[in-house]
């Protein structure tokens, strides 16, 4: 970027016409343009903030990672240690296992009903916008919230389930929701998609109302059946909208450590132990912070395919 | 023939009003529960007087939160980071994406796609380094730390949504504006900011509240009272196992109010917003 090249447009732009009485000439500091400096000069701010704030921390993770380093005391480096302990350690194991099961199965949950969901508020009928207003409630309630309700809701001895199941003589035993090994996982992800659905249902609908109606008219003169019309109108027109929601939600909800956290802490024997919450716990439980690192950071690769895959799709669709 | 489309059309109608029922009950009998039991005396919170509609309702619960917890001092704090962090992400991410929309410099392009991607790197894998980040500049337990870690949160986002939509304000009206002599923040407050306000007010709903619904942060970053939000401060109702649910789901309620206050007066614009970000607009 030359320095002439640029400074009648500089000129015509600038600060020039504000400046009343000497028009300054403009310094040619580290070669840059008028116009350079000032975009500098107000991106600084949020450059600041992404490269202590995000970028550091991030490359630190990975140095820590490489370390032997407990809370308060300095590190050792220890090279892959951490992450070859890992994969001998059979709780991670069960870990990466609960991790992918979880994910999968919440988002494929959040996908289906949060479609549902949007088909259902695209039909016509009276107070559509009330009814759209309550769904999406639950996605503005902070999710600490949601998850101390819930464990409330699923509580062994006064929660809402037990109570409203013994009263109606649904069942005669208390049922321990949330230490059972069998139900511990399928309650956690219930919450999950309970607070994640409207996010979906929300993007979907968005994406319904802007598919033109003569286009389903058109296919009903033709004969087009209701199922065909969903597939071969409405699917590949939300298209699109489906691979970026999924894999901005896979991200968020692979990464979620608060559902667990409040509600089970991982247990019953590690039942509902997953990657963000196992490495809280030996961070900050355990006070191994090298180790914990690692294993944040032993599940990022995967992440790291689906956030360059959709900063690229992002980018792209903003070009159009 | 036509009989069956409409025979179609009325089963299609009638399943989407049975699911829209199903819908509404799994959504809001979480929120009834909350309800209910900050309303309720703990005789009919706890044990086999249990109860699923408050017999007694009454405000006990809402009272004991505001006389013998700090809860007013969770809501301060959580209000004070709340607002400074959305005042901050419009600001600044006003002005980023305006240099990022319309200036020419070196490196403009890598910046545009490092705020998608620094958007995209989750706070779980952040929290362990940004302890020692914080440690360093003495911000442990601080609200000013609090408030720029929640920058790193919105501020990524909040600058690519801008500038996503200040790309789309025509040039015209600007390029006369400063022929006019306009300085160049001048055409950005006086001509861009005006015709974003829609994706300003996602920016404010979006920063508000995620910095008043953070946790994780909190948690890690933040341990002495004084300085606690209201999403780490319900967690001082466990004491060691013991969960006083009466006034958590009362503090629970009050600490809802907000955001759903702030999602209701912008929704409009939110929907719209989030396709705008998140997915082709």
């Amino acid at each position: 970027m030359a320095l002439q090249a640029n400074s009648t447009q500089t000129y015509r732009g600038n600060v020039l016409v504000e400046a009343p009485a000497l028009p300054r000439r403009p310094r040619a500091s580290l070669g840059l343009t008028r116009e350079a400096r000032l975009a500098y000069a107000i991106l600084a701010p949020t450059l600041l903030v992404i490269v202590f704030l995000v970028a550091y921390p991030f490359v630190a993770a990975i140095y820590l990672s490489l370390q032997s380093k407990m809370v308060g005391a300095p590190g050792r480096f220890v090279g892959l240690a951490n992450y070859a302990e890992l994969f001998r350690d059979e709780v991670f194991l069960r870990t990466a296992w609960n991790s992918v099961v979880y994910t999968v199965v919440a988002v494929l949950l959040k996908f289906v009903i949060g479609l549902a969901m949007a088909l259902v508020l695209d039909q016509e009928r009276p107070f559509n916008n009330l009814f759209r207003t309550l769904l999406f409630v639950p996605w503005a309630v902070p999710v600490v919230i949601v998850a101390l309700n819930w464990r409330w809701i699923y509580d062994d001895l006064s929660g809402f389930l037990n109570n409203f199941l013994i009263t109606f003589h649904l069942t005669s035993n208390i049922i321990s929701w949330l230490s059972d090994p069998h139900l511990a996982m399928g309650c956690v992800v219930a919450v999950v998609v309970w607070a994640g659905t409207p996010f979906y249902a929300m993007t979907f609908l968005a994406g319904l109302q802007a598919i033109a109606k003569e286009l389903y008219e058109a296919a009903e003169i033709d004969g087009a059946s209701i199922v065909q019309q969903f597939f071969y109108i409405t699917v590949p027109r939300l298209k699109t909208i489906f691979i970026t929601t999924v894999m901005l939600s896979t991200i968020w909800t692979a990464t979620n450590l608060t559902f667990v956290l409040i509600l089970t802490r991982g247990g019953p024997a590690n039942r509902t132990e997953i990657f963000p919450h196992l490495a809280y716990e030996i961070a900050l439980g355990a006070r191994r912070l090298g180790m914990g690192a690692a294993v944040s950071l032993v599940f990022f690769p995967v992440l790291v395919i689906f956030i360059t895959l959709l900063t690229r799709r992002m980018l792209r669709e903003r070009e159009e | 023939m036509g009989g069956s489309v409409a025979r179609t059309r009325r089963i299609l109608k009638w399943t989407g009003n049975i699911l829209l029922v199903v819908m509404l009950v799994w959504t809001l009998v979480p929120f009834y529960w909350m309800l209910a039991t900050s309303l309720k005396k703990d005789k009919e919170i706890y044990g086999f007087e249990a109860t699923l509609i408050p017999r007694q309702p009454t405000l006990d619960a809402y009272r004991r939160i505001f006389v013998q917890t700090p809860f007013l001092k969770y809501l301060r704090n959580s209000l004070l980071i709340a607002v400074g962090t959305t005042v901050a992400s419009l600001v600044l991410g006003s002005l980023g994406a305006y240099a990022l929309a319309r200036l020419k410099f070196p490196g403009r392009g890598i910046i545009a796609r490092g705020l998608i991607f620094t958007y995209l790197v989750p706070q779980s894998l952040l929290f362990i380094p940004l302890f020692a980040v914080m440690s360093f500049l003495t911000l442990i337990d601080t609200r000013e730390g609090l408030f720029l870690a929640y920058l790193g949160i919105t501020l990524p986002f909040c600058t690519w949504l801008l500038l996503g939509y200040f790309r789309s304000v025509p040039l015209e009206l600007e390029e006369a504006a400063l022929v006019d002599g306009c300085s160049r923040l001048a055409t950005l407050v006086r001509i861009i900011l005006p015709m974003s306000l829609p994706a300003l007010a996602v920016v404010a709903f979006f920063s508000f509240t995620q910095a008043w619904n953070e946790f994780i942060y909190a948690n890690v970053l933040v341990n002495s009272v004084d300085v606690r939000t209201i999403t780490t401060g319900l967690t001082l109702f466990i004491v060691e196992d013991v969960f006083f649910w009466g006034p958590m789901m009362a503090a629970s309620v009050m600490a809802t109010i907000p955001p759903v206050l702030v999602y209701l007066a912008f929704q409009r614009w939110v929907v719209k917003g989030l396709t705008l970000g998140a997915v082709k607009g």
